[in-house]
């Protein structure tokens, strides 16, 4: 959007301009086109009426929930049915698929590995669903299954990385903080961006994988958690009171504005609105994270307690976040790295998750909220056809196919897309790598990839990369 | 306030935009960007009278437009056509030119970009780009005056332009201002006001140190009746210790400093001393061309000196990925990358990374160039040194002296040392060692737990990627020996390793729990180790071995139990809880060892034996992502079938120097030989356990990240795509073309390439630094974009100027301190920065220069005006990095990968400046985050400044920040005076340096008292905000109110900025 193509606000003066350019697309954009276009001529233009957030076309969805399950969860103890597979377990496979491959820790010459659990067909529309997922396999006809994923990195950061940001190096903007820079924020008390960590571990990315990179810090993800402050240094100090705050925040908004008076610089202005927004915030959080009033069905349907950090709690004020407006909200459970222990992990990691997974989309489509959100569901990359360690209990990375979901937001209900081949080892047909699914994700929130650019340091870059991308058509509705 | 909210609620980015989306979706409005670029203050408006310059105009136009298909990058060229390069642009293919000079509607060119037909029309609709009617019109008109060409300003080497005239004649202080006010005079502007005195001492004194003037600097200056009190300030800051710090920041920033590896082990790492070396440069004032090449190459220069070597460790700030499945080759690729990014954004100021995979776009540096440029950089290995300060390396030569005194008294207590050690000698030199041979490794991947083991040429294998920290590593191999009597097994020193190794734990030492060794006939399988017959092993020596001493600290577990390391006899007693060790103290810990272990009973080698090794190592600690791994690093196993096995393990040294005649032999063989040979006499027991325990004395150091460079060079190759799985053709040393030639005898090597960097006749190298050290005193660079001086960066507003400062800064011996003073001695950077609304309108980046500029100070900074205006500002220099309170939670799964260790300073370690606080990547450190500190993950040469709610609450709320209002109200009592108004004043000048106006004193006065009120009436409780703890002799209320006050005064927007 920043990309030579500047909307602005029919708001005003130049004054009000520059402060928004700051703000939307911060000093870190092509500070060349910026500065003349605000300095010069066109400044006149200023006063035509231009949105601020302004899409490529309409969009079809307007919000994100994002269940990045970090670590890779195993395609196929979970969704990818590969009957040969079963009927190969235990032989070598064919050193044709090998050539070339590389694994992270195996050698790809393994037996293979059939599905450690069974499969059976669900709702109208048939998918196949393991028996991990009995909550999943209610949903199936409002959720569009992707087969097909690829991606290139196989070891856990750098694949989280890429997923998160279309890149594997560091320092790109995540998917999140493009949307927020694309979209902003419809709700004033709440950052467009929220995350949340549950499972094991944080994800391997570490904050990268939520970071704005080279977009204006605001558009970072904002780490919100379920135990103490849900947002750091949300509560005052303490037996500082509101009346306090409340006295703070006005003697200080007194003396910014008289400062303001005196120098003539708008950016005291966005201060004072800043510290506005963060005491709202004070109270708007806490009253978002207080699942006290959430009715108790509700809480039995994801499986969460007010009280108790989970995967399932997360969900729910995921759900609330959604109602508030927030843009994108991303929830990390990293606890899918199986090498070993395969079986009775993966049981714990869907008893943890399924449950909420499949509550979050009934839910959401209840309140007629899955229409214009899309839940995103998946890994880095997915796990080897072939065994890993003795025991035939674990697998290894593998980036060549694996499968995510996703459900609303004008993606196809009730469609299987894609296919591995026989042994699930490479992508049979229809191949969606990242940067499609990025693509495609763009797509539905008004967003043409190839254009949705920001300039920095003398480059347009892009979520998608400089790779070409598409958007994969059939996935829409 | 609440009311006007929205107009500047939407200015919040992300935040808060509360109108419709779907609405605005229909609105769409370009705004061509280059209209401004042509038209705006870049260059003034083009008239018909002035020449069109093809660089400064005519280039960004197809550059941004047409170089992508019709560019430098011939894989990507359309149709055969240049237009970068003038005689392709000329040339007449069929009687057509794309550009037939001083005939527009003869050149193909303007057919193209103005055709009506989507067919013919360029750029082709599906690029989504069109040129505007007043580009077009450029074109023509440029092409009409004869379409001259010129060469990328930037590519050309900077010549100092003549000083231009102005109308205006008092108000230049020196040459930047005629440069500055030309421009403002053809803009038709006025310079702004001088500063007053207070402001320009806060803002030089933030400028150039970071800090803020103390009260009785600003009394001083302020009374200060000379002429040359801003001259006598400037030579004061720089000569500050401060100033050295503030300016070691900005380069970190470029270089992307940061405490740990990066990626998802993200493991703490010792780089400081790099850093201190940083702020020393900058104190000494080394001229910044020596700067540069003892970053680069410090480790090649003649008789390299520690410091010189630890400048290298510029370019390892490049991130480590440990995590368990990875290729170290890969890794290291993408860190030479890295540094090749560096390198390009920090030095050149070109953004060199595109040609990575591919042959840059818009800038002549091909795919090959990228390569050739990168096997400078090729040849070095990862090494991490031992690092002393000054203290420690007096130490360790006090201990040395100490040693040789003793030795000395030996020789001249016992007149027969000479016979009883030659005596000695002919025995040692007679025996024999045996023929070893190597045994080459097959590792078995389910048990080595994702360390990776590299292969060396002397059939040894170097531990690199993920290191366990408990495991039981097993490899097989086989050999063409009948018996084996004896394994030999070598722990060898690598530069890759830490200290260098042999082992891989932090000290680059190792401990080797339980050596085992099975056979099996070929085609048993290694999972069924079980079933492998074990070979006894009678008996071990080994040349080094340590007293018996507990496992130390820094290998942890959860539940500790008794682990204990030594002799060599502890690898083979079927023990877990023992261990050999190599780490026999700081001094000789970093060496060579080898063990021998005898077989019981010579074993017979059938044809097709395979032979199974299992080097238990468990004394690590738990926590593989923190450094815990006490593992073999390099080593090599060979075995022979001799009968006559030596009785001790002779040190290498000592048997190299044991094999020379006497004559041959140098003063430290000699002494070498000496102290071996007082080991192994009796009655010099006593004299050897003093001077082992003198040893232990030797302090340890800290390490730094460095590059050594290899004897052995590595061939570079393409790397088709960047792919380091698909090399193409070798590549040798080289640099781009449109820069400056690189001269060097024989092939040249990464100290050529260091020297080639600041070259005088670079063309970008001293803009690039120039333009950076413009940003941090203007907001903004002369060109915005100081990474990328290239074709698709910002054309500089003052051209000449850059030009200007470049050539002077170079002429000063490349002396940033003079730059410094040249900038900061101009009236265009004495002006006030306040803003009339006409200017905002007019040039709201200040990038006319017509007044200073006003913005939020950065990150490290808002930190260190809160600790300085409290008191509570430790201003030592130099030294680890601290860990300042942070909240748990943050260095804990799930929030952390891996659990971290964030050892907390309570003292006053925690008020260091924010440049000292350790900085984990994947968790930077919150508040210096949210005011927009990067997180070393790439490197930044211009920081984001946002303003945000994130950073209104670290201000209100975080418990440093209200530690220092606390500390500030403690202050103001004891030295604000006795009355109110002199304590607001006091307090509001250690923040705003300046006296608050009448109107502001009102307001924090009512503030006060009804802080007060509510105190006294018993609504705000001292105990609960001071804490049970109290404020000294101070009155509590009072201490409460005053922090109340205090936490205000520091959250003004004034407090945190510079103006």
């Amino acid at each position: 959007m920043c990309n030579g193509e500047y909307p602005t606000a029919g708001l005003s003066g130049p004054a009000i301009a520059r402060r928004w350019f700051l703000q939307q697309c911060g000093v870190g954009l092509g500070a060349a086109a910026l500065g003349h276009l605000l300095g010069g001529a066109s400044v006149a233009r200023a006063s035509e009426p231009v949105a601020a957030k302004l899409t490529h076309f309409a969009p079809r969805a307007k919000q994100v929930i994002y269940l990045f399950m970090a670590g890779a969860p195993s395609q196929f103890e979970l969704f990818d049915y590969k009957p040969e597979l079963t009927k190969f377990d235990g032989t070598l496979p064919p050193p044709e698929l090998l050539k070339n491959y590389r694994a992270a820790f195996i050698d790809p010459n393994s037996r293979l590995l059939g599905s450690r659990f069974n499969f059976a067909q669900h709702g109208k529309s048939g998918a196949w669903v393991s028996e991990l997922l009995p909550h999943f396999a209610n949903i199936v006809d409002d959720v569009t299954i992707i087969k097909s994923m690829s991606t290139d990195a196989f070891n856990h950061a750098p694949a989280q990385i890429l997923m998160s940001t279309g890149s594997q190096q560091f320092g790109r903007p995540s998917v999140g903080s493009w949307l927020s820079y694309g979209l902003g924020s419809e709700n004033k008390d709440l950052p467009a961006f929220v995350v949340f960590s549950s499972g094991q571990k944080g994800p391997s990315g570490g904050s990268a994988v939520w970071s704005s990179g080279f977009l204006p810090t605001v558009h970072d993800g904002v780490m919100f958690r379920t135990s103490g402050d849900p947002v750091l240094y949300l509560s005052n100090p303490s037996g500082l009171d509101d009346t306090v705050q409340r006295d703070t925040l006005d003697t200080l908004g007194a003396l910014n504005t008289q400062r303001l008076e005196a120098t003539g610089d708008p950016e005291i202005a966005t201060r004072i609105n800043s510290f506005e927004l963060a005491f709202r915030m004070q109270s708007s959080a806490p009253e978002l994270m207080d699942l006290t009033n959430e009715p108790k069905h509700i809480m039995e349907m994801y499986g969460a307690e007010p009280n108790v950090p989970s995967f399932a709690k997360n969900c729910v004020l995921a759900r609330r976040m959604i109602e508030r407006g927030v843009r994108f909200v991303q929830l990390f459970h990293e606890a899918w790295d199986q090498h070993g222990n395969l079986r009775n992990d993966l049981k714990k990691n869907c008893g943890d998750t399924d449950k909420a997974c499949a509550a979050l989309v009934q839910d959401l489509k209840m309140r007629g909220l899955l229409d214009e959100t899309i839940v995103i569901w998946g890994g880095e990359f997915g796990r080897t056809p072939m065994v890993q360690g003795d025991g035939d209990d674990g697998r290894d990375h593998h980036p060549n196919a694996f499968t995510v979901w996703v459900a609303g937001g004008g993606f196809k209900p009730g469609l299987s897309y894609g296919e591995s081949d026989e042994l699930g080892f490479n992508v049979g047909r229809d191949k969606v790598h990242v940067r499609d699914f990025h693509a495609t994700l763009l797509h539905q929130l008004g967003f043409d990839h190839s254009r949705f650019t920001f300039r920095t340091q003398g480059l347009d870059a892009k979520l998608t990369g400089v790779e070409p991308a598409r958007v994969v058509r059939d996935l829409i509705a | 306030m609440l009311q006007d909210a929205p107009e500047s609620v939407r200015l919040m980015g992300g935040w808060a935009l509360d109108w419709p989306t779907r609405l605005l979706t229909h609105m769409t409005l370009r705004v061509r960007l280059i209209a401004g670029l042509l038209t705006g203050f870049g260059f003034g408006q083009a008239s018909a009278d002035d020449p069109i310059s093809y660089d400064r105009q005519i280039r960004p136009i197809l550059s941004k437009n047409c170089f992508a298909c019709h560019g430098p990058d011939a894989e990507a060229r359309k149709a055969d056509l240049r237009l970068d390069v003038h005689g392709a642009a000329i040339s007449v293919h069929d009687g057509h030119a794309a550009i037939v000079p001083g005939k527009p509607d003869e050149s193909d060119l303007v057919h193209r970009i103005t055709s009506a037909d989507p067919e013919n029309r360029m750029p082709p609709p599906e690029s989504e780009k069109t040129l505007s009617e007043e580009e077009i019109t450029l074109v023509r008109e440029w092409i009409l005056q004869g379409a001259e060409w010129s060469s990328h300003w930037a590519f050309t080497p900077p010549q100092r332009p003549a000083k231009p005239q102005t109308l205006g004649t008092d108000w230049a202080r020196n040459p930047i201002d005629a440069f500055v006010l030309s421009r403002l005079e053809k803009e038709g502007l006025q310079p702004s006001l001088p500063a007053d005195r207070e402001t320009l001492l806060r803002r030089v004194s933030l400028d150039l140190t970071g800090l803020l003037p103390p009260l009785e600097v600003v009394d001083a200056v302020l009374a200060d009746p000379s002429d040359h009190w801003y001259e006598n300030l400037i030579d004061r800051l720089l000569a500050s210790p401060h100033y050295g710090e503030r300016w070691a920041r900005h380069w970190m920033d470029a270089a992307q400093y940061a405490d740990s590896d990066g990626f998802e082990k993200d493991k703490p790492r010792q780089v400081w001393a790099w850093r201190d070396w940083v702020i020393k440069a900058f104190n000494e004032d080394l001229p910044f061309d020596q700067f540069i090449v003892e970053q680069v190459a410090g480790d090649m220069l003649p008789d390299a000196t520690q410091d010189q070597i630890v400048a290298t460790g510029f370019l390892r700030n490049s991130m480590i990925n440990e995590e368990g499945g990875i290729d170290p080759e890969q890794f290291r690729m993408e860190a030479l990358f890295n540094r090749m990014e560096i390198v390009g954004r920090a030095v050149l100021g070109v953004t060199v990374q595109c040609a990575q995979c591919h042959t840059h776009k818009y800038d002549p540096i091909t795919h090959t160039d990228y390569f050739r440029m990168l096997a400078f950089l090729n040849n070095s290995a990862e090494a991490c040194d031992t690092v002393y300060s000054q203290t420690e390396q007096e130490q360790r030569a006090k201990v040395v002296a100490l040693i040789d005194e003793i030795e000395a008294d030996v020789k001249k207590s016992d007149p027969d040392w000479r016979e009883e050690m030659a005596a000695w000698e002919a025995i040692a030199r007679t025996s024999t060692e045996p023929a070893w041979k190597t045994v080459s490794l097959t590792f078995d991947d389910s048990s080595v737990g994702g360390q990776k083991h590299l292969p060396r040429e002397d059939g040894s294998y170097v531990a690199q990627g993920y290191a366990p920290t408990q495991f039981h590593p097993k490899m097989t191999g086989k050999t063409d020996l009948q018996k084996v009597t004896a394994v030999r097994l070598d722990l060898l020193s690598d530069a890759n390793l830490p200290r260098g190794g042999p082992g891989r734990s932090i000290y680059g030492a190792c401990a080797l729990s339980e050596f085992e060794m099975r056979v099996a006939p070929e085609g048993t399988s290694i999972a069924e180790y079980d079933k492998w017959t074990p070979v006894k092993i009678a008996s071990a020596i080994a040349d080094v071995n340590p007293r018996e001493r507990t496992l130390g600290s820094e290998f942890p577990l959860k539940e500790e139990r008794k682990r204990v390391t030594g002799s060599i006899e502890m690898a083979i007693d079927g023990k877990h809880e023992t261990a050999w060790t190599t780490d026999i103290d700081p001094a000789r810990r970093n060496q060579a060892r080898y063990a021998i272990f005898r077989l019981a009973e010579p074993l017979t080698i059938e044809p097709g034996t395979v032979i199974a090794f299992r080097l238990s190592q468990l004394h690590g600690g738990w926590n593989s992502d923190d450094n815990q791994n006490n593992n073999l690093g390099r080593f090599r196993i060979s075995l022979t079938d001799a009968d006559a096995l030596p009785e001790v393990a002779i040190p290498a040294p000592v048997r190299a120097a044991l094999a020379l005649d006497q004559a041959a032999r140098t003063e430290p063989d000699n002494r070498t030989l000496f102290s071996y040979w007082r080991t192994t006499e009796q009655s010099l027991e006593e004299v050897s356990a003093r001077i082992d325990a003198l040893w232990q004395a030797v302090p340890s150091g800290a390490t730094q990240l460095v590059l050594h460079e290899r004897e052995t060079p590595r061939t570079t190759h393409r790397l088709d795509r960047g792919d380091f799985l698909h090399p193409a053709e070798e590549v040798q040393p080289g640099v781009p073309a449109f820069l400056n030639p690189l001269v060097a005898e024989g092939t040249p090597d990464r100290l050529d390439f260091a020297r080639w960097l600041v070259s005088r006749e670079s063309p970008t190298t001293a803009r690039a630094y120039v333009n950076r050290v413009w940003q941090h005193y203007f907001g903004e660079g002369l060109t915005a974009t100081t990474s990328d001086l290239g074709t698709q960066g910002e054309p500089p507003s003052h051209p000449d100027l850059l030009d200007w400062l470049s050539v002077e800064f170079m002429d000063s011996g490349w002396s940033i301190k003079q730059l410094h003073r040249l900038i900061l001695t101009s009236a265009t950077y004495k002006q006030a920065s306040t803003i009339s609304a006409d200017l905002l309108e007019r040039d709201p980046y200040n990038r006319m220069l017509a007044r200073a500029t006003r913005y939020r100070v950065e990150g490290e900074t808002v930190r260190d005006i809160a600790l300085a205006a409290s008191g509570l500002l430790n201003t030592t220099v130099g030294g680890p990095s601290v860990y300042p309170p942070a909240p748990e939670f943050l260095f804990q799964p799930p929030a952390s990968y891996g659990p971290k260790i964030w050892a907390t300073d309570h003292g006053a370690n925690q008020y260091r400046r924010g440049l000292y606080t350790f900085r984990f990547r994947s968790v930077p450190y919150p508040a210096l985050q949210a005011f927009d500190a990067p997180a070393g993950d790439a490197p930044c040469t211009r920081r984001v400044r946002s303003n945000t709610p994130i950073q209104a609450l670290t201000l209100l709320n975080e418990p440093l920040f209200f530690d220092c209002a606390r500390g500030l109200a403690e202050t103001v009592l004891d030295e604000g005076g006795q009355t109110d108004r002199s304590r607001i004043e006091y307090a509001f000048r250690r923040c705003a340096t300046r006296r608050p106006v009448e109107s502001e004193v009102a307001v924090l006065e009512q503030f006060l008292a009804k802080q007060r009120a509510r105190i006294a009436a018993g609504e705000l409780s001292p105990d609960a905000i001071l804490g049970a703890e109290s404020g000294g002799a101070r009155d509590r209320g009072e201490l409460v109110a005053w922090t109340l006050v205090a936490r205000t005064l520091l959250n003004l927007d004034e407090t945190i900025s510079r103006q």
